[in-house]
């Protein structure tokens, strides 16, 4: 299948500091693709190449086969983009936004009225200046002005910021809607439990590194194991063997874990030799999966360290690559 | 908002009240410029004091040297050199200028524009088509303003051929692009607005300190072929019907080089914080 997006080695530095680092990424047409990290991951960063707002210090971007920057003028007339950080001008109407957007995109708009009707933006809204707007409602006409004109491939950056529970099921009907007529979407966002429900793949970025591309399946088979170990009273917290990646919380003698599900058997072993009164073991949610994965990257970059070997370590070498 | 020039009217449709503001007190200093020109005869002015007034003053009247500031031509072309308008013209010229790049980035708004298929060249383009027009706006109320009277004047329409007060004009112009040129260079790298306005007020202020500097102390009088204001001489105009061309050019000149180092500048630049 023909990649829609596609970034190789992609690396964008301001001076010193490093924005993103060789991300490597492919997302098939169709797809509706989840683009996970927390604020100052890269996310955007990433985003602002691809739409050619940012050039990159190496490494290509590539949106339907186009170069963001030297295709400028191909490209952009396909693509809808949803700033993350949407800002508008205050004295101009919404409508005098989408009109203005749209004659600028130099396509038809055909969705526009279905699109304003859908996400309850009226007549008498769209004549009042977004200056006087709520964030949920800016948040509307920035999601109009992106898909108004039905493009191939949307890109957007926190699309649900702002937006009452209501209106975001109308958006993820939207994504749905866009996805079935064999568009593209790529969805950033730092909430798991969005991209769970509208994507079928994630990347998960932090730090401006690559550090999985998953099926949200498969991300839902791989999420952590929440273990809580109960010890006698007055025992030593200290004399507990414990993995930095497991993020352990002690709540008076309940200590709390985050156990990757491959490490799981050999921990239980091992802490099972203490004088532990009582043990459970359940599923985490989506959301420490989502956090686990950031934990476990930590844990390899400290792995990385050139120190004594720690009980549990053992995790892979490299956090720079990415799990496939 | 049509497709065509959007980008043009956008910009002029936000400034719509600062143009209106600025071209009415514009037209306001000028109309005040004739009424003293009608009421004070200029030769008088002097009188008490010196009749020929420090070379320094040429600054202030607009002149290279052949027109003093004790005459008709002198006192209106003082009108044209006055900080009032000096301010008016950078007024225009920093604000225009701040919306051509730099205001769109620091707002956020870049955004929005440029994920069209929009040239860097176009966005270019149109801003500074907006800027022009706002400049052309604002000299053409001053310039207007001095008509009128000069024509219903006739000890003034004596001194000064209408000509001359067009020709004021088209210089007047001059120099705003000249400033400009520099300004949109500024803009087209920069992050804030704050930076346009300053630089504006930098190239604005600076040059005229230049060339009052340069008329004032012979030892330094090179500097003032530095300064846009030597170019600028609105009351020689004035007396010449003409406009004086090598003058224009050297203005226009810098417009254009300031123009070309924007489009360079945009092309290079990444349009996001």
């Amino acid at each position: 299948m023909a990649a829609v997006i596609e970034l190789t080695g992609l690396t964008k530095r301001y001076g010193a500091a490093v924005g993103i680092q060789e991300l490597d990424l492919r997302v098939e047409a169709g797809e509706v693709f989840g683009f996970l990290g927390p604020n100052g991951a890269g996310k955007t960063t990433t985003i602002r190449c691809m739409v050619g707002l940012l050039s990159p210090t190496s490494g290509t971007a590539r949106v339907l086969g186009l170069d963001p920057i030297a295709d400028h003028g191909r490209l952009t007339p396909r693509i809808g983009y949803l700033p993350g950080e949407l800002r508008l001008y205050g004295e101009l109407t919404g409508a005098q936004h989408l009109a203005l957007l749209g004659e600028l995109q130099g396509t038809p708009t055909p969705r526009r009225e279905e699109l304003c009707q859908r996400l309850e933006l009226s007549g008498r809204d769209l004549g009042r200046p977004v200056g006087e707007y709520s964030h949920g409602m800016k948040q509307k006409v920035g999601l109009v002005q992106a898909l108004q004109h039905d493009p191939e491939v949307v890109i957007l950056d926190e699309p649900t910021e702002g937006l009452d529970p209501l209106v975001q099921e109308t958006f993820f009907a939207l994504v749905s809607e866009a996805s079935e007529a064999g568009g593209t979407v790529f969805l950033s966002s730092h909430v798991l439990s969005e991209v769970q429900r509208a994507c079928g793949r994630v990347a998960i970025v932090r730090s401006g590194r690559l550090v999985a591309v998953e099926a949200v399946a498969a991300l839902r088979e791989a999420r952590a194991r929440r273990v809580r170990l109960s010890f006698p009273d007055g025992y030593d917290h200290g004399a507990v063997p414990l993995a930095a990646g497991w993020s352990p919380t002690w709540s008076g003698n309940e200590l709390r874990l985050l156990v990757p599900p491959d490490e799981l058997v050999v921990a239980l072993r091992r802490l099972l030799e203490l004088p532990v009164t009582d043990v459970a073991v359940e599923e985490a949610g989506l959301d420490e999966a989502f956090l686990a994965f950031y934990r476990q990257a930590e844990a390899e970059a400290e792995a990385r360290r050139p120190r004594a070997p720690a009980w549990g370590a053992g995790l892979p070498s490299d956090p720079s690559e990415p799990r496939r | 908002m049509r497709a065509r020039l959007a980008l043009y009217r956008l910009a002029l449709y936000r400034r719509r009240r600062m143009l209106v503001g600025l071209t009415i007190g514009m037209f306001a200093f000028e109309v005040l410029i004739i009424v003293i020109a009608r009421t004070i005869p200029p030769q008088d002015m002097f009188a008490g004091s010196i009749r020929q007034p420090p070379s320094a003053f040429r600054a202030f009247s607009g002149s290279g040297g052949a027109v003093s500031l004790a005459s008709f031509p002198g006192l209106l072309g003082a009108g044209l050199v006055h900080p009032f308008w000096i301010a008016m013209q950078l007024t225009v010229v920093g604000s225009f200028g701040a919306a051509a790049v730099a205001a769109d980035v620091e707002a956020g708004t870049i955004e929005l524009l440029m994920v069209r298929p929009i040239s860097r060249a176009r966005l270019l383009a149109e801003r500074t088509a907006a800027l022009v027009t706002g400049s052309v706006v604002v000299t053409t109320a001053a310039t207007a303003a001095v008509a009128v009277g000069v024509a219903a004047t006739p000890r003034l329409h004596q001194a000064v051929p209408l000509a001359g007060v067009a020709a004021a004009g088209v210089l007047g112009l001059g120099l705003a692009l000249c400033i400009a040129g520099p300004v949109l260079a500024v803009s087209a790298a920069g992050r804030h607005r704050s930076q346009v306005v300053g630089a504006t007020i930098v190239f604005g202020a600076v040059g005229f300190a230049v060339n009052f500097v340069a008329q004032a102390w012979s030892t330094v009088h090179l500097l003032r072929y530095l300064s846009p204001f030597h170019y600028y001489t609105p009351a020689d105009a004035m007396v010449s019907g003409t406009v004086p061309l090598g003058s224009l050019a050297v203005l226009l000149a810098v417009f254009i080089a300031g123009l070309a180092a924007a489009g360079w500048l945009l092309a290079r630049r990444d349009l996001a914080l």
